[in-house]
C-alpha cells in the first residue's frame, strides 16, 4: 500500500481553503458579536451555550487528532484489545457525574471563569492555586503540543511521504487559522466553529467506516484472518494479565484526568443552565460507541491489509487507508477530501480549545493573581489575547522536533499530571473537612511520584500508569491529613 | 458548601453498578486463546462493547434527575 496521498488537485484545495476560511469568519462574526471587553466573554461566551452547541463543542474537543490518528495507530499496534479506549471515553463522561452538578452550581454562583477559580474559593490558598494552575497549563500545553505534532503530520501525509517542510508548514499555517478566530471571538468563536467542526467530524466518521468495510472487508471477515494467521493471532484473542492492568490503568488515568481538563470543566461553567448541561452529558455518554469504535475497526482492519509499520509511522495508517480509497474513484477521490477536512476538524478543534484554556488560565490565574491583581477586565482581556499568540508560538517551535514521537506517547505524560488534582476537585467539592493544607501536601507528593516514576525508567509500572499510583499516595495524605487536623467550625 | 443530599450521584449503589459493569466490561477473566467468534468478532469485544453500551444507557438514565438547584430551569 502506498504511504501518501494522491495530490489535491486545485478542486480539492479550494475545499480545504473554503472551509479553513469558514473558520476565520465565523470567528470575526463572534468578535461582532460579543456582549464585553471582559473575561466572562471571551472565555465563557457569556455563560450562555445552549444544548446543541454545547454537545458539538465538547465532543468536537474531546475527539482530537489523537483520537483519529493516534488511535487508529494504536489499534493497528496491539489489536482489538485498543477497545479499552471505548472504556475510558466513557468513564469521562461517568466522572463528570461527581464533578458537573455542583461544580456548574458554583460556578453560577461565584463566577468561576478558569477552575483554579473554584480551587481559590473552596481553599483559600494562593500557593494551591497557582501549583494546581501550573500543573494544568504544563499538561495543556503537552496536550495543545499533540494537536499540533497532529496538524503537521495531516498535511505531511497530503504532500508525499516524509517532509519535514510539509510538516512544520502544516503546523505554522494551521496554528495561524486557529490564532486569528480565536483571538477574535474567545470561546464564542471556539464553540462556533466547534459546531462545524464536530459536524464535519460526524459526517467523515460515517463515511470512513462505510469505505473502510466496502474497500477492505468486513470485521467479520478481518476477525477470520487475524485469528487465522501465527503472526496476528493475538491482536485478536483475549489479553494477556499486562494488557489487562493497562485496562483499568486507562480507564481511571483517562477517565478521572480528561474529567479535569480544564477546557472541558470550562465548558461546564459556560452552559446556560444545568438542564442544559445534563441534557448534553446524555448524549455525550453515547460519543464513544459511534467514534471510538469506528476508528480500532480501522485500526484492526489495516493490520490485515498495511504493511508492517511501527512507532510513529503508524500515526499516518489513516492516510495510507485513505490514498487506497482515493485510487479507487473520483467519489473516492472526493470522499477522502471530506475525510482530510474531518482529520483537520478533529485536531483543529481541539487545539483551539486546549489554547483559549491555557490562555484563560495564564492570564487571569498566573497573570492576575501574581501581576495584576488590580487590572481592568479589559487589560486582562487584551492580555490574554497576547498570551494566546505567545503560547501558540512557543508550541509551534517545540512541534517541529516533535514530529518523531508517536501520538499517544505525547498524550499520557499530561494524565499522570492531571489526576493529581483529583483529590481537590472530587474530594474537595463533597466533603467540607478537606483542608488546604492537606490537599497540597498530597498535591506535591502525587506530582513527585507521577513524574519521577517516568523519570526512573517506569513509563508504567506493572502495567499501571504513574499517575495513579502518584493519586493514591496524593489521596491518602489529603484524606489523613485532613482528619487529623480539627474540623472548622464554619465547615 | 451544600448538604450531602443535594448531589444525585453519591449513592454508592450508582457507584456499585458501574463497578459490576467495569469488571463485566474488562476481558480479565476470559481464557487465554480464546477464539470464540460472536457476530463476526471475537466474543470477548463484543461483551466489551456491550458493557460500554450499557454503562452509556446506565449514565443516560442517571442524568434524567434533576440538578440541584435545576426546578424551573427546563
Amino acid at each position: 500500500m502506498k504511504k501518501e496521498l494522491l495530490p489535491f488537485g486545485p478542486g480539492a484545495w479550494i475545499l480545504v481553503a473554503a472551509y479553513l476560511a469558514a473558520l476565520v469568519v465565523i470567528g470575526w462574526r463572534s468578535y461582532r458579536l460579543r456582549r464585553a471587553e471582559d473575561l466572562e466573554d471571551f472565555y465563557l461566551g457569556g455563560r450562555g451555550l445552549g444544548f446543541f452547541v454545547l454537545v458539538l463543542t465538547l465532543y468536537s474537543t474531546q475527539y482530537s487528532g489523537n483520537t483519529l490518528l493516534g488511535f487508529s495507530g494504536k489499534a493497528y499496534r496491539v489489536g482489538f484489545s485498543w477497545v479499552m479506549s471505548l472504556h475510558f471515553m466513557t468513564a469521562i463522561i461517568v466522572c463528570y457525574l461527581l464533578l458537573a452538578p455542583r461544580l456548574y452550581a458554583r460556578a453560577r454562583s461565584r463566577g468561576y471563569v478558569t477552575p483554579a477559580d473554584f480551587l481559590q474559593d473552596r481553599f483559600g490558598s494562593r500557593v494551591l492555586t497557582v501549583l494546581a494552575s501550573l500543573v494544568m497549563v504544563v499538561a495543556l500545553g503537552n496536550y495543545l503540543l499533540a494537536q499540533l505534532v497532529a496538524m503537521g503530520k495531516a498535511v505531511e501525509g497530503l504532500t508525499g511521504g516524509e517532509s519535514p517542510e510539509a510538516y512544520a508548514w502544516g503546523v505554522v499555517g494551521l496554528a495561524l487559522v486557529i490564532a486569528v478566530y480565536e483571538t477574535l471571538g474567545g470561546l464564542r468563536a471556539v464553540a462556533w466553529t466547534d459546531v462545524l467542526q464536530g459536524l464535519v467530524l460526524l459526517t467523515g466518521f460515517s463515511i470512513l467506516l462505510a469505505l473502510v468495510f466496502q474497500r477492505f472487508g468486513t470485521p467479520a471477515e478481518t476477525t477470520a484472518r487475524l485469528l487465522a494467521s501465527s503472526e496476528w493471532r493475538e491482536k485478536a484473542t483475549p489479553p494477556n494479565a499486562s494488557i489487562i492492568r493497562e485496562w483499568f490503568s486507562y480507564i481511571f488515568v483517562v477517565g478521572i484526568g480528561a474529567s479535569l481538563y480544564p477546557q472541558a470543566v470550562q465548558r461546564i461553567f459556560a452552559a446556560r443552565s444545568p438542564t442544559v448541561l445534563r441534557r448534553s452529558l446524555a448524549v455525550m455518554v453515547f460519543l464513544p460507541l459511534v467514534t471510538t469504535t469506528i476508528v480500532v475497526l480501522l485500526g484492526v482492519t489495516a493490520i490485515v491489509h498495511v504493511g508492517a509499520l511501527d512507532g510513529a509511522a503508524s500515526d499516518r495508517l489513516l492516510t495510507m487507508v485513505c490514498r487506497t480509497i482515493q485510487e479507487s474513484s473520483d467519489l473516492g477521490y472526493w470522499l477522502v477530501v471530506v475525510i482530510f477536512a474531518a482529520i483537520l476538524a478533529a485536531i483543529m478543534s481541539t487545539a483551539d480549545s486546549a489554547l483559549l484554556s491555557l490562555s484563560s488560565m495564564l492570564t487571569g490565574d498566573v497573570y492576575r493573581r501574581l501581576f495584576a491583581p488590580s487590572a481592568s477586565q479589559e487589560r486582562l482581556t487584551r492580555a490574554g489575547k497576547a498570551l494566546s499568540w505567545a503560547v501558540l508560538a512557543a508550541l509551534v517551535a517545540l512541534s517541529i522536533p516533535a514530529r518523531d514521537s508517536t501520538l499517544v506517547k505525547i498524550i499520557d505524560r499530561k494524565f499522570d499530571l492531571l489526576v493529581q488534582l483529583a483529590p481537590a476537585f472530587f474530594i474537595g467539592l463533597h466533603w467540607p473537612r478537606l483542608r488546604a493544607a492537606a490537599v497540597l501536601a498530597g498535591l506535591i507528593a502525587g506530582i513527585a511520584v507521577a513524574v519521577a516514576l517516568p523519570a526512573a525508567g517506569y513509563p508504567k509500572l506493572h502495567g499501571v500508569h504513574p499517575g495513579l499510583y502518584g493519586l493514591a499516595i496524593n489521596a491518602g495524605v489529603a484524606v489523613i491529613v485532613s482528619l487529623a487536623r480539627r474540623p472548622r467550625r464554619d465547615s | 458548601m451544600t448538604s450531602k443530599g443535594s448531589t444525585p450521584y453519591l449513592s454508592w449503589r450508582v457507584w456499585a453498578v458501574y463497578v459490576a459493569l467495569m469488571l463485566v466490561g474488562v476481558p480479565w477473566y476470559w481464557p487465554a486463546g480464546d477464539d470464540t467468534v460472536l457476530g463476526g468478532l471475537p466474543a470477548w469485544v463484543v461483551v466489551a462493547v456491550l458493557a460500554s453500551a450499557l454503562t452509556s444507557i446506565y449514565t443516560a438514565i442517571l442524568l434524567r434527575r434533576r440538578w440541584p438547584g435545576e426546578a424551573g430551569d427546563s
